[in-house]
């Protein structure tokens, strides 16, 4: 078991292609490191550099505080699990299981002992003769995770592996592979688009857009103080609402402009972010899906006024699409792949099922003034102050 | 609740003879192409093999064409040819594979080698029995060749000699079948999941072991395809190497059962045993098919 250090690791394919620019990442013995955004974001191109399965264009790549910008993968005992599992088609699950432990010329007994082991784990026992086309997705997700626990590695590699599972085996297998983790205690990175699984599954998630590490944090801290407005978009389902407002401050108070609406921003966020002071500075309003609420129209605090554009009943909750009245000027940003767009204002809101709202209905919502996010206006960055 | 069967009638034929019916009938055609340019042919050559035909009229005279035939050494020294040549087969799959190996690692201007490799499917046997007889030749590319290396005194006539003579035929055999046996592995190689073999190498696997474990196993398939492709090839297309390069000769050293078939038929006009020899060929064929189909259907 190891810590695997990633410094200054840059892949600049031909064509001048770079796909992973200056990454610096840590992960720590035993952590579960989730690699997370969008296709083309580089995240698999880390992984399989630090497979070794890609040259390092410049950059230090270490593990176990061993060097191993050169080294073999055969050397850097380390497993994978890959997307499409790559089980060997001519062996059965034993022998795919105990494949490299063979290569590594451990005894016939050894090798049965440790794949017996593993398919105990795994709840493989009785399949451990067939050959992987006689398995279910699942099965084959699981062999795939078997032969890379046999050998008891360094550190656990793992691309995309539940993207070709179904909705509920996804869910399933979640469980299992993070469970397996803590079992065994490896360091593991595992790439995958899907953000659901890197708040589910990671110790700290890294959130890549464009070759470039945008923030590395628990999944927690990454929801609820996201370091920039790309990663509040990534993060959440449905994802951060955020909106183009432009600062108007009035009688000593921040206030923001939202098309022709005017937002209260609490006092407080003041000393906590660093809001333009001068008036029209453009900002971007960060709101949870959840921390917006029907209020009466003379409900104070931080309110819009909004029409509900769609209504989209889940069974647990409904999610209400609003647009913010106004002539049309208000502005929100989504992320499109990782390219940012901007839409008009849109917000979605999580209610409870309870909530009678129809589509058409006027409503005035007021968004959670504990939980505002606000991020600058060009650079995307927050303006959240550093805490000391 | 009921189903309505008012004015609904039982129809003549149910949906599933109806589809039966009308596979048979698309079937037809092909069955009848069948019969008509194999069964019949087949059929043909078993009653010429009891007649005594000179190509235009028949007597039947029983099985003594049979009989008189196994007792025909050259017979024997043709199927003796053909078991001989069969050992250039690991050859026509072995320098192929290599060759295909090499070419799937890109190596610098890989495009023009798989053509270069390739050019000889392209090009007729008889032309290239012509330059494999000029290569062999006592004045030819051979000779030079060594002669350019100061081994003059290693001078050879492989052509001349009938020890010699069939082992050049299985090389020109080999060199024949180099291009086709080559794509036949590329493709092959082109079908094998990349990240089989990174799996393999992250398993600790060397190049040895993924091409042992890995590459070999998927190319199995392939393989067979060449060997049956290459038996085949060798039992019944060897006619125009032979006639331009040795005419079967010397003596019967390079005649095999296809060229004897020749020789009986139209050099002798016998082609009452010319059938019965293209009946031993045509076993002998099918039984290298099925062993083969055999193998294929236990891997399933």
């Amino acid at each position: 078991m190891a810590e695997i250090t990633f410094s200054g690791v840059t892949k600049v394919f031909a064509g001048d292609v770079t796909a992973v620019d200056n990454l610096d990442l840590h992960v720590a013995d035993g952590e579960f490191m989730v690699l997370v955004g969008p296709s083309g974001c580089g995240k698999t191109t880390a992984l399989r550099m630090l497979a070794g399965l890609e040259e390092i264009s410049s950059g230090t790549l270490s593990i176990g505080g061993r060097v191993v910008n050169h080294v073999l993968p055969k050397d850097r005992d380390v497993a994978m699990v890959f997307q499409n599992y790559a089980l060997y088609p001519h062996m059965t699950v034993a022998q795919n299981m105990g494949f490299a432990l063979k290569i590594r010329g451990e005894s016939k007994a050894e090798v049965d002992r440790k794949v017996r082991e593993a398919a105990t784990i795994l709840r493989l026992s009785e399949y451990l003769d067939r050959r992987p086309r006689a398995l279910s997705g699942g099965q084959r997700q699981r062999v795939a995770m078997g032969r890379a626990i046999v050998r008891s590695p360094q550190a656990f590699l793992m691309d995309e592996p539940l993207s070709n599972l179904d909705a509920q085996l996804r869910v399933e297998m979640r469980v299992e592979i993070a469970r397996i983790q803590r079992l065994l205690g490896v360091a593991t990175v595992y790439v995958t688009h899907d953000q659901i699984e890197a708040m589910t599954m990671g110790d700290r998630v890294a959130v890549m857009r464009g070759g470039q590490l945008q923030q590395v944090a628990p999944p927690q801290v990454l929801y609820d103080h996201p370091a920039n407005e790309f990663v509040a978009g990534f993060m959440g389902s449905p994802p951060m609402n955020l909106v183009r407002a432009r600062t108007s401050p009035s009688q000593g108070r921040v206030g923001l402009a939202v098309g022709d609406q005017r937002l209260d921003v609490p006092a407080a966020y003041g000393a906590s972010h660093d809001l333009p002071r001068e008036e029209g500075a453009e900002v971007v309003l960060g709101v949870r899906p959840e921390d917006i609420e029907v209020v009466g129209g003379d409900a104070s605090g931080p309110t819009l006024r909004t029409c509900v554009e769609r209504r989209e009943a889940l069974g647990a909750e409904i999610l209400v699409h609003l647009s913010v009245a106004d002539a049309g000027q208000a502005r929100s940003v989504a992320y499109d792949e990782d390219v940012a767009v901007a839409r008009p204002t849109m917000l979605v809101a999580r209610m409870a099922p309870q909530a009678r709202v129809e589509v058409g209905d006027v409503l005035t919502v007021r968004l959670n003034e504990e939980r505002l996010h606000f991020f600058d206006g060009s650079r995307g960055v927050t303006l959240r102050r550093e805490r000391a | 609740m009921t189903v309505s069967t008012v004015g609904a009638r039982a129809p003549r034929l149910t949906l599933r003879r109806r589809r039966q019916l009308a596979g048979a009938l698309f079937a037809l055609p092909a069955v009848a192409l069948v019969v008509g340019l194999i069964a019949v042919p087949i059929g043909q050559a078993i009653y010429y093999s009891f007649t005594q035909w000179n190509g235009l009229t028949s007597t039947w005279i029983g099985p003594s064409t049979w009989t008189q035939a196994f007792h025909n050494p050259n017979l024997w020294t043709a199927l003796e040819n053909n078991a001989w040549l069969l050992l250039a087969v690991p050859f026509a799959l072995g320098l192929p594979l290599l060759i295909a190996m090499l070419l799937h690692q890109r190596v610098i201007g890989w495009k023009i080698f798989r053509s270069i490799y390739f050019l000889p499917t392209a090009i007729s046997w008889v032309v290239l029995g012509l330059v494999a007889e000029r290569f062999f030749a006592f004045q030819g590319t051979l000779n030079s060749l060594l002669h350019f290396f100061g081994l003059s005194h290693v001078n050879t006539n492989m052509l001349g000699y009938e020890s010699t003579a069939l082992s050049a035929l299985g090389i020109t055999f080999v060199f024949t079948m180099i291009g086709t046996n080559t794509m036949l592995f590329l493709t092959g190689l082109a079908t094998l999941d990349t990240s089989l073999e990174e799996a393999a190498r992250i398993d600790g696997a060397g190049r040895w072991r993924i091409f042992r474990h890995i590459t070999l196993p998927h190319l199995s398939r392939f393989i067979q395809l060449a060997f049956v492709m290459t038996v085949i090839a060798l039992f019944s297309a060897l006619f125009s190497l032979i006639f331009v390069m040795t005419g079967g000769g010397p003596g019967y050293a390079t005649t095999t059962m296809e060229f004897l078939i020749y020789q009986t038929g139209f050099a002798q006009g016998d082609f009452g045993t010319a059938a019965l020899y293209g009946l031993i060929l045509f076993v002998l064929t099918a039984i290298v098919g099925i062993v083969q189909l055999r193998l294929i259907g236990s891997d399933e």
